[in-house]
Formats: structure tokens, sequence, C-alpha cells
């Protein structure tokens, strides 16, 4: 029996490119399907009945049509447009990034509703909380972990000894954290604190409200964004590009009139 | 797959489709069409449009003060004297300015931002003409700035980095109106569109 020409998906909108005359090309992260890329046809016109449902960082319940190549959106509706997110500039700058992340990990046709949910889970807490960088750092320890890459915390990688307190290392290449003692060759070993092996560890443990709740300094914040990004980057391949804008706005001075 | 893969083909012909085929949104089968129409044209009509791109190539440069696209700067509109010259509306294209122009309704002038911030792209405020408008701002006396950016997500950042970063706190800064287009239709609307909207209602 023919599979069905059209289906229903729940999804999260990571992004769009302009495609053709009126059309929209959009990246989508359904919660049943996967990554999915599909034609918004006539999205751009401003009376399209898909316009202002397919913006990034928005959840919607979609109708799709399976087409000879792509599939075709024949309806959008917004569930949840994260209005008060999109109201903060570096909202906007975090969503984009987790945004991105996800449209790097996420697989077409590989359906991973944890991954799904946690996206949904960390925009709700930068819309709460646009200031909130654990928000970040959970995310992108569990967007490793549901991808089947978790970092291994409590066991030398090398020599599978269980981690003595204390300073280790930490490479990404060979699968998390390392003790002192062993030293193979790799070009991405790194120091790892303690402070910041025990805030991993709160992060695997915990629940993301829980973990946001955790306020570290900044020295120990830089170490864990410095060490999780390189690791996301590692595994994606490549640079993500929206963290440079993140970075100018974390370090950006005001004009004194708004300070 | 391009000309060139195709035995038999002429090479300058092989490079004319090459040449199209880099234009966004030509595929491969478009830029063989256009190749074969132009091939076609009058003789006089094809040395025009090579003209076109030629002279479009030379002679269009950046308009010192809005930034537009001109052939010589300051632009027609920065150059009228009957323009006002007290309110500024920032564009993300050169193109919007056209269609601001098509009103009728604006008189103002313009400052062209040549994109939006677009961190998933690597498009970020230096890429854009920020600098060249915090610099103009900082000299001219105005007393309204329109920030005019598409309603989408990272037009509203763009505009957002703008009203945070144009040091001026003795100009109104305003942007346009949201809600329904005419022939819109209210059951297919979302909720953020509406709820503006709605917000922006007006006595009838």
């Amino acid at each position: 029996m023919a599979p069905p020409k059209t289906y229903r998906c729940e999804a999260v909108i990571l992004g769009y490119a302009p495609l053709n005359e009126a059309d929209l090309l959009v990246t989508v992260f359904t919660r049943d399907q996967g990554k999915v890329r599909a034609v918004g046809k006539g999205a751009r016109r401003s009376t399209s009945k898909l316009v202002g449902h397919l913006e990034p960082l928005t959840t919607v319940k979609m109708s799709m049509v399976h087409g000879r190549s792509i599939d075709i959106i024949s309806q959008a509706e917004v569930i949840n447009s994260f209005s008060t997110l999109k109201e903060d500039l570096t909202g906007i700058a975090k969503g984009l990034y987790l945004a991105e992340m996800l449209t790097g990990f996420g697989a077409e046709a590989s359906p991973n509703p944890d991954l799904f949910q946690l996206m949904i889970d960390t925009l709700r807490i930068i819309e709460a909380d646009p200031g909130s960088e654990m928000a970040l750092r959970y995310f992108e320890y569990h967007l490793l972990g549901v991808s089947g890459l978790m970092p291994e915390l409590y066991h030398c990688v090398e020599c599978r000894d269980e981690l003595e307190p204390g300073a280790h290392r930490f490479s990404p290449n060979l699968g998390g954290t390392l003790c002192l003692e062993c030293g193979p060759e790799d070009a991405h070993l790194r120091p790892l604190s303690l402070r910041a092996l025990k805030v991993l560890r709160l992060l695997d443990r915990s629940q993301l409200a829980d973990a946001c709740k955790l306020t570290i300094d900044d020295n120990l914040s830089y170490e864990l964004k410095s060490l999780l990004s390189t690791t996301v980057t590692y595994w994606l391949g490549n640079e993500i590009r929206s963290n440079s804008f993140l970075e100018h706005l974390r370090n950006e001075t005001l004009p004194e009139v708004y300070i | 797959m391009t000309q060139e893969n195709i035995s038999g083909a002429s090479p300058s012909l092989s490079r004319l489709v090459q040449e199209l085929n880099r234009l966004p949104g030509i595929g491969p089968k478009s830029a063989q069409r256009l190749a074969y129409y132009i091939i076609r044209l009058p003789d006089d009509d094809a040395y025009a449009l090579a003209d076109a791109v030629t002279s479009v190539k030379l002679n269009i440069i950046f308009c010192e003060e809005c930034q537009n696209l001109t052939d010589a700067s300051p632009c027609q509109v920065c150059s009228d004297p009957r323009r006002d010259r007290t309110t500024i509306c920032v564009v993300e294209d050169p193109l919007d300015v056209l269609a601001m122009e098509r009103t009728r309704s604006y008189r103002g002038l313009y400052h062209v931002l040549h994109g939006v911030i677009s961190p998933i792209n690597g498009v970020g405020p230096d890429q854009l003409k920020l600098k060249e408008l915090f610099n103009r701002l900082s000299r001219v006396d105005i007393s309204e700035m329109v920030v005019a950016t598409n309603p989408t997500l990272e037009g509203e950042a763009t505009a957002m980095y703008i009203r945070r970063h144009q040091g001026r706190d003795d100009i109104k800064i305003t942007h346009l109106a949201r809600g329904l287009p005419v022939g819109g239709s209210l059951e297919y609307t979302d909720e953020t569109t509406l709820t503006r909207a709605f917000q922006g209602r007006q006595e009838i």
C-alpha cells in the first residue's frame, strides 16, 4: 500500500530561505519525523495564509504533503510564538544559537522526540530569563546526550578508572574526561577544573529548571562555555556562526544614555 | 550539469551558461534557456543588455549619505531640497526604497542597511551599513527615525539593535505599523499579528 500523501506534525521552525519568486524553503524540527525541509508555496506574499506562522523559534502544527523531491507545507498554525523571547535581543540571539545547533545535529527522517522537547523547554527558560547562560550549557550538554555523544564524566575514558576529586583533562575526540596520569596524543585535550566537572555532573543529573537556578562565577562560566561549545563544534564539524553575534552582545558596551 | 559537459557546445556559449547559472534562482536548465534566448536576440538588444551590465558595475556607487545605490553621490533623494530632512527612514534593501517611494506618502530621507542581522548566516552588525547610520545620526539634525525593517525575526532583531545603539535620546524612534494586510483574512492570521492589529486599531 502506498504511504499517505499527507501527514500532520508538530514542529519548531529553525529557519528559512527565499525560494523562487515568493516561496520559502523552511527548515523545521518535528517531534515525530526529526528534521524536515519543506516548501511554503507563496509564503513570502503578505496575504499568504502561511505568513506569520513560519517565523523561526515558533512551534506550529503543520500539515504537509509528500512531494516528489521535497515536502510541501499545506497548512501551519502557531502553537507558541515565544513572543516575549522575541522582544529581547539577547533572547533572539540565544534562540537562534539553539536553532543553529539543532539544525546541525538534527537528522532528516530520524525521529528524536527528546531533542524536540529539549528545544521547547530551553526556549521557555530563555523566554522567562534571557540572561540565563546555564540554559545554553544544559542544552549543549544534553544535545550531545540525546545525539548519542554523551561525554563520560565519572571514569577516565583511557584507563577506565573512577575519577578521583581533583583537576582532570577533557577531550571531545576521546569522548570525555581523562585522569592526569593518562596522556594520550590528542590535539583536542584541554584542562578541566574540578569545579567545572562538578557543574557538568549537575547538568547531567538535574532537570533543566533546577540546573538554571545554579549561579556560578564568571571564570567558571567561561570554562564551561568554552568546553561545551568546543565539544559541540567538534562533533558538528564546523563553527556555530550565530555564536559570534552572541559574543558581540555579551561584550558590547551600550551608549551612556541607556546605562 | 553545465554546458561544458555537453560535447559539441561552443566554448563561448558554455561560458555564458556558466555565468548565468551563477545568478540567484537560475538553475542549469534556466541558464541554458536564457543563453539560447540571448543568442536569438537582435544584435542591438543583446549589446544593450551587455552594456547595461557593464555600465551598472562601472557607475553604481554607494550614496555617501544614505548608502543607497546611485550613479552620483549624494543621490537624487539626498540632494532634493524638497525632501523633509528631519526624518530618516531606515530600510533593509535598495528595493525597499523603491517600494516606499511608490506609496508617495513619505517625503523624508532614507538610510539603506544592505541586509539585516542574521546570526545563522554569519551576518552581524559589522557587515551592515550600521556604523554609517550611527555616524550620520551623530552629525545631522533630525527629529524622527523610522525603522522600516521587515517584520521578521531578523528584521526585528536589527531594529532592536539600532534602538539600543543609536545613542540619541532627543529623537523619536518609530517603526511601521504591524497588522493585517489589505486582502488578508482574520481566520489565517497568526496570533502575534492579530494582537498587534488589535493594539493598533483605529476609529472609523
